[in-house]
């Protein structure tokens, strides 16, 4: 048998920090092509007094407009078409393993529509036939069984919002910026009304033997994604999902049924959910040994990272939302911990030499996006912006310089730290890395 | 089934909260849902292998007899020595580069457990028809990529009692969650100099352009030609989608993408049936390797057909 010695080669599949040459040639293109046409719109109020046709009376007023059902499931306004899931190609070998990130700079409240929820897939988004699927239970337990959708929808039934992440969230940018767009830098992130059964209901129902210690979960996709899980993460807040606001998951989701783990790493929440083991030890299978592991400076490598820490980030201004007339404004953005609530939010403009505390808006839930926002009158002058998160439990956001301290940049995962946006004095906005 | 299923939710809704009610008091609940699987029932999804070896059916293989085998179905895009083929991602290399700038984690260099290496192969592999390898096949084909590594001889044949005694290098080097693992502190005034501050400008020319790239992926183009398709090439929609698009959705591994005329213009010229029974034999080209039915050998001689056919017909 022949053997060669094998010459170094990155490894790019995940989410390594090197780009090849040849797709950076791709790229070259660069701009802010793609900001939306509602701030072009409201950027500038001279630009709407002074076009004569905005006070005419519009064609809509003077005419019918389309009638009941001509899009039974309803279609956002054709003015939206920007507001899309993206992903970037040289990422992933090819788009069957891959991520797309969501619009969050188009996006207001918490909530993400169903459409716009990041993916992430390992082998596809298989489709599954809700009428043949079902969801076994068994292992260390007194009673296994075997549950159809059916089944699981006569538990009782619980509706929780909490937001979901990719813990490789930010990990393009251990190393430096490269991502002048916040869909690119922070979009691997979306909050949504989950419904369904909790998991202890059902282990309630198994019966758990005492050695019972963790709980491996399986997808029904052609990755078979599976993940250990302590049992007393099982036992707390884990649900067993079917519903994302309002209406049955979507496939990219995990249709029909899926694990969810508030405040978790994302691919711990497995999707298409087929299967539950329960066991003493953990399984160390591929997605928590040779991916979701997070390889220090050291060389030695953290296992079992599940929690998402603090974070946040400035959704407007943005490069995608650049300002344009001097005035007034709010800097806005979201905040998630996966340890609980957010309690606080600071917002420094000078690059974090001071900081001042911002409102949080609208509804403060555990595990959770969060809204903070600051009024501000802009005057043209350039600024470092940045947010800093505190949560419940008194954590606080860190700098890059922190984070990289410990961890170097080789972990890929957990890459929470404060973010910086360069404001220029024309209103555009640069992402920037602070030393 | 949906239809049917919310009546019934609304139903037990009142119900069940009598019986929570009921628990608080005293007995465990039962909701009396779902059916009791049988142990065969179990044996047949319960496919996870632990690093003690337990779940691995017995079997076994050497990598003399997993070479071939990997050769037919891993090394298109794995590479022949696990060096990884275009961007598809190296199974072997990268022995004491963890602390480097550039490391590189492979099976040898990272992976703590060969039983991994087993279960994932079992589960998930080879990428374009996961599932579909018998026993022996992983076990040889687990051999080989060991192998590969140095890690065990070419003739060692593993087995299911002795795949846990295989001691990865890196096995040691793993530690559990210590995070928080930062303690920045709420700062509010004069937190640093602002003459420190030094502004590290993003890399240019790597953020996608947010228009047309995913509008036109071959899902598009597919889209567009459906309506024209023969029988025969519908027939082979489904076996496409499954073990073609892979690579020639993307044109990875120098794949001729589907659709795309100029690509597939010289080949055409060969004739269908020489077409066909490349893509049933597999071959190597100029561009790379095309492996015997996509490296789906589920897959029937006439599903390939279909799905040449399929392919054809997008052009
Ligand atoms: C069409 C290309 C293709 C073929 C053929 C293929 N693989 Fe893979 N393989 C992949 C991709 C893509 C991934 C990464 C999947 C992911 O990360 O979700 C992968 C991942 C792996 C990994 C994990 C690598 C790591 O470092 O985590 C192993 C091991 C592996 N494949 C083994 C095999 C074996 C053995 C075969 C043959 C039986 C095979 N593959 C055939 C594309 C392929
Ligand atoms: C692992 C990637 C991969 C997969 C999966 C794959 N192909 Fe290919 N295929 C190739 C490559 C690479 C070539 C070009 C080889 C060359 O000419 O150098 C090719 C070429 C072909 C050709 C042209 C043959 C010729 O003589 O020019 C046909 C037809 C074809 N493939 C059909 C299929 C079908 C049908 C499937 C699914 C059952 C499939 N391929 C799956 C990589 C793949």
């Amino acid at each position: 048998m022949s053997k060669n010695k094998i010459s170094g080669k990155a490894y790019l599949a995940e989410l390594a920090n090197n780009v090849p040459s040849n797709a950076r040639r791709n790229f070259l293109k660069q701009g802010v092509k793609f900001s939306t046409g509602l701030v072009a719109a409201v950027a500038s109020n001279e630009a709407i007094s002074g076009n004569s046709t905005a006070l005419d009376v519009p064609s809509w007023s003077k005419s019918l407009g389309s009638g009941v059902v001509s899009t039974p499931y309803g279609i956002p306004s054709k003015f939206e078409k920007n507001v899309i899931r993206r992903t970037v190609p040289w990422l992933t070998a090819d788009k069957i393993s891959s991520i797309s990130m969501s619009p969050i700079q188009e996006l207001k409240g918490i909530i993400t529509p169903n459409g716009l929820v990041f993916e992430r897939y390992h082998a596809g988004s298989p489709t599954v036939d809700p009428e043949q699927h079902r969801l076994m239970i068994h292992g260390l337990v007194d009673n296994p069984l075997m549950f159809t959708m059916d089944d699981l929808m006569r538990f009782p039934s619980e509706s929780v919002i909490h937001f979901l992440e990719c813990p490789a969230n930010g990990g393009m940018e251990w190393r430096g910026p490269q991502m002048e767009a916040l869909q690119f830098t922070h979009g691997m992130v979306s909050c949504c009304e989950w419904t369904g059964v909790r998991l202890s209901t059902l282990l309630d129902e198994v019966g758990l033997k005492s050695k019972a210690k963790w709980v491996l979960a399986e997808g029904a996709d052609g990755a078979g994604m599976s993940r250990s899980i302590p049992l007393d993460k099982a036992l707390d807040d884990a649900l067993i999902v079917y519903a994302q606001n309002g209406e049955m998951l979507r496939p990219e989701q995990g249709y029909p049924v899926r694990l969810f783990n508030p405040g978790w790493e994302g691919n711990t929440s497995v999707k298409w959910l087929r299967r539950l083991e329960i066991g003493d030890k953990p399984w160390h299978h591929r997605e928590e040994t040779s991916k979701y592991t997070d390889l220090m400076p050291d060389g030695r490598a953290r296992r079992f990272t599940y929690e998402q820490e603090a974070n946040s980030v400035i959704t407007s201004p943005c490069p995608e939302n650049p300002w344009g007339s001097r005035g007034s404004y709010q800097i806005e953005g979201i905040a998630w911990s996966g340890r609980g609530k957010i309690k606080q939010v600071d917002i420094s403009l000078d690059g974090g030499v001071s900081w001042r505390p911002t409102k949080l808006k609208g509804l403060v839930l555990s595990k959770a996006l969060t809204r903070f926002s600051l009024p501000y009158s802009w005057d043209g002058a350039p600024a470092l912006l940045q947010s800093r998160a505190i949560d419940e439990t008194g954590y606080v956001q860190p700098t890059l310089s922190q984070l990289r301290k410990v961890r170097g940049t080789n972990t890929i995962y957990h890459k929470n730290s404060i973010h910086t946006w360069q404001l220029l004095s024309d209103g555009k906005v640069k992402n920037v890395q602070l030393k | 089934m949906y239809n049917s299923s919310k009546i019934s939710i609304a139903i037990t809704c009142a119900i069940a909260l009598l019986f929570s009610a009921a628990a608080l008091a005293g007995p465990k609940t039962s909701y009396g849902l779902g059916v009791t699987p049988t142990k065969e029932e179990i044996a047949l999804w319960d496919i996870d292998v632990r690093p003690d070896g337990q779940g691995l059916p017995i079997g076994k293989g050497s990598a003399i007899e997993g070479e071939a085998m990997y050769e037919a179905k891993c090394a298109s895009c794995h590479g022949s020595f696990g060096e990884g083929e275009g961007r598809w991602p190296p199974l072997a290399g990268g022995e004491n580069t963890l602390k480097d700038d550039r490391p590189e984690k492979t099976v040898g260099s990272y992976w703590p457990y060969a039983s991994t290496l087993w279960d994932y192969i079992n589960r998930a592999m080879p990428f374009p028809a996961p599932k579909t390898l018998t026993v022996h096949e992983v076990y040889a084909i687990t051999a080989y990529v060991l192998y590969l590594n140095d890690l065990i001889e070419d003739d060692y044949v593993l087995t299911q009692d002795n795949l846990a005694q295989v001691k990865m290098p890196n096995q040691d080097n793993f530690y559990a969650d210590d995070r928080p693992d930062t303690h920045n502190t709420r700062c509010m005034n004069n937190c640093k100099k602002p003459k420190d501050i030094v502004i590290v400008q993003s890399l240019r020319g790597i953020t996608p352009e947010q228009e047309e790239e995913q509008e036109q992926g071959a899902a598009k183009v597919e889209e567009k030609a459906k309506p024209t398709l023969s029988k025969n090439a519908l027939a082979g929609e489904a076996p496409y989608k499954q073990s073609c698009f892979v690579c020639h959705g993307s044109g990875i591994a120098d794949a001729p993408r589907t659709g795309d005329k100029n690509a597939w213009a010289s080949r055409l010229k060969q004739g269908t049936p020489m077409l066909i029974k490349h893509a049933i034999e597999g071959y190597i080209g100029d561009a790379g390797v095309m492996p015997p039915k996509g490296g789906n050998m589920n897959l029937t001689d006439e599903q390939v057909t279909a799905a040449v056919h399929y392919m054809l017909e997008q052009n």
